[in-house]
């Protein structure tokens, strides 16, 4: 019975309709804490009964005076501020600054919302709007969600007898699981097909006001990311042969986005060596429910080594027992870091390696900066005590994951090299006997008869 | 992209050029020369007959109408944008008729195979049927196979209905009703599937 959970989860959580209440996940990071996961506004906590979810127009929220008391004084000048309208961009950065959320929507939205409440225009939610065909279409939809609720209701009585037969009956275990899978994953594609075609769920949806612990916006949002992003990501990993130099393969099945305080970086983008002396800031957006933990590493396969004419590995970060779920997108290695700083245990710490700036010689090739998150088997966390003894240098990501029974979720990758900055930067992390080490190409000698003589002069 | 629908209804005005020959056909119509000189307009005059006439002082000619609406106006008309609620509301109308469409295919399939296979339980019944109306075993009735002719143990007594059922002659004309599928250039990959059974 324990396995039909994961599933039956998720039908209570679409048909019931109820929202749990988010783990704190504005804990982490105040800026970023609002995109596809955003918590539901307080009037859509409890949704009714009825076929489509509740659809209200986004009200205004107004800010709590508590919080913006503990503003100081030049902050709280600059008057009220609502996500839903707020228009121009130096209020949506004051926004982002006083509240820690993010606007709603896109501007233009915010606009229209803003001149119509100004205008005193009597909102109509989108759903009753007073279109027949419109209308009739929704009708429609409607009975074929109640139809499809009523076969993931029979669906999930039958999964439930097939639990609880046994094995014997039903061809051997193997036979059984089997049947058991693919009937969880016909329930999984039904529990979609009710809610896909809900202008509602499209709208909050693109919106950003998206509840990632439901099953149809993480379908949405996969779907969206695999549209673009992924392909984006994965020739790029696949470019610059990530994938074969550091391990075999990979299937990303992990949205991770990469920013280095507030610059983002695109996958395989040249990161100043100045911006990258920080932990970077990952957002890291699941799209299957439950929560895992993972660890993340960063190596670099492009170490220079003269003697073989080759190149090495070099860890440049290592930490573990991080957790991840679909609304707790965003790990903060800062933070992460700040919180290892008072816990006195060494295996309570999370940071087995810390950040190790990445650098390269004067005239060395660019070396390939690469992200992994790595998930953890059983979601059991590893001792970090005896990870933080792996050597730095001659990493080998493939033996580590084997080692610790890890399975890579997903990858993404910058690109450092020599550049102003990074003379400065490789002082500062105790490498000034490297900085004045120029790297240069050896000149091959042309062929004889290439050469040219005198008699051609 | 056809942008004739955005072309304006202008003509030339053809009525002043095409005067004489209709003159010429109808002698018996007073000739445009028996009226004063002030008012007549000349057959060869270049003005156009509206020109001529003046209303106010701010007409403008049409021809120059025309040509400003065709330099303004391009051939490919403007793209189609919606709002979002009425992209919104497009979408759901578009889903719902997908969906309706759907239903109505899948629906169709499942009458066509209910016909089919009560067509084909039917025929296996008369081909087990024999003389007194009974069933025979397998063994006792003919007609397996892709050749519904074959007898069985007790030859022609039973299946006599099938047989008669099978017999295609005269169906399609005096042609076999074989030949009543699509004629076509080549024949296909597997031009007879030999080891067909029901």
């Amino acid at each position: 019975m324990a396995s039909v959970k994961p599933s039956l989860r998720q039908f209570s959580a679409c048909i019931g309709c109820v929202r749990r209440p988010s783990n704190g996940l504005k804990s982490l990071d105040g800026g970023s804490a609002r995109f596809l996961s955003t918590t539901a506004p307080a009037h859509e906590e409890l949704q009714t009964e009825t076929a489509t979810p509740v659809p209200q127009p986004p009200l205004p929220s107004v800010p709590t005076e508590a919080k913006a008391s503990t503003k100081p004084e030049w902050m709280q000048q600059w008057g009220e501020l609502d996500p839903n309208r707020v228009e121009d961009k130096r209020a949506e950065r004051r926004l982002i600054r006083r509240e820690g959320i993010q606007p709603v929507g896109s501007r233009r939205r915010r606009a229209a919302i803003h001149r119509s409440t100004m205008r005193n225009v009597p909102q109509v939610p989108f759903e009753q709007l007073p279109y027949q065909c419109f209308q009739e279409a929704r009708k429609f939809l409607l009975d074929d969600r109640q139809e499809k609720l009523k076969q993931i209701q029979t669906q999930t009585l039958r999964l439930r007898n097939l639990m609880a037969q046994d094995p014997a009956v039903s061809g051997g275990p193997e036979a059984k699981n089997a049947r058991v899978h693919s009937m969880r994953n016909h329930i999984n594609e039904l529990v979609i097909l009710a809610d896909i075609n809900d202008p509602v769920v499209k709208k909050n949806f693109e919106d950003g006001l998206a509840d990632m612990n439901k099953p149809i916006y993480r379908h949405l949002a996969q779907k969206k990311w695999e549209k673009h992003k992924k392909l984006v990501l994965d020739q790029r990993l696949t470019q610059m042969n990530v994938v074969p130099d550091i391990l075999p393969a990979l299937d990303s099945k992990l949205d991770i986005d990469l920013a280095f305080g507030r610059k983002k970086v695109e996958p395989g983008e040249f990161v100043e060596s100045a911006i990258s002396e920080k932990m970077p800031r990952l957002r890291v957006q699941s799209f299957e429910s439950g929560e895992k933990l993972v660890s993340v590493v960063v190596v670099d396969p492009d170490v220079p080594v003269p003697e073989k004419d080759g190149f090495k590995y070099r860890c440049h970060f290592l930490a573990s027992n991080i957790p991840i779920s679909p609304t707790k997108t965003s790990i903060p290695l800062i933070q992460i870091e700040q919180q290892d700083r008072k816990v006195k245990d060494p295996s309570e710490k999370k940071i087995a390696l810390p950040w190790y700036t990445p650098w390269a010689h004067r005239g060395a090739p660019y070396h390939r900066l690469a992200v992994f998150v790595l998930e953890q088997a059983d979601s059991k966390p590893l001792d970090v005590a005896h990870i933080a003894k792996t050597k730095r240098n001659d990493f080998i990501l493939r033996s580590f994951v084997d080692k610790h029974k890890l399975t890579p979720l997903g990858a993404t990758l910058f690109r450092t090299k020599w550049d102003e900055s990074m003379a400065g930067v490789m002082q500062r992390a105790g490498l000034g006997h490297q900085v004045d080490v120029e790297f240069k190409r050896k000149r091959i000698e042309p062929l004889p008869y290439k050469r040219r003589t005198e008699r051609m002069r | 992209m056809n942008g004739s629908a955005f072309r304006s209804a202008w003509r030339p005005l053809k009525s002043s050029t095409f005067r004489t020959p209709t003159a010429l056909q109808h002698p018996a119509q007073p000739h445009p020369r028996t009226t004063p000189a002030s008012a007549c307009t000349s057959p060869f005059s270049s003005t156009a007959h509206l020109q001529k006439r003046k209303k106010g002082a701010n007409t403008t000619d049409p021809r120059i109408t025309a040509i400003r609406y065709h330099l303004n106006h391009p051939l490919t008309p403007r793209p189609l944008h919606f709002s979002r609620t009425r992209y919104l509301r497009h979408w759901t109308i578009h889903r719902a008729w997908q969906l309706f469409q759907r239903k109505q295919r899948e629906a169709h399939e499942r009458h066509l195979e209910a016909q089919y296979n009560s067509m084909r339980d039917a025929c296996e019944h008369l081909r087990l049927l024999d003389e007194n109306g009974l069933r025979a075993s397998e063994a006792e009735a003919g007609g397996r196979g892709a050749d519904a002719g074959t007898l069985g143990t007790r030859g022609k007594e039973v299946g006599r209905l099938y047989r008669g059922a099978m017999n295609k002659r005269g169906v399609w004309g005096s042609v076999p009703i074989e030949y009543a599928r699509g004629q076509v250039d080549f024949p296909g990959r597997e031009g007879w599937n030999h080891g067909w059974t029901r």
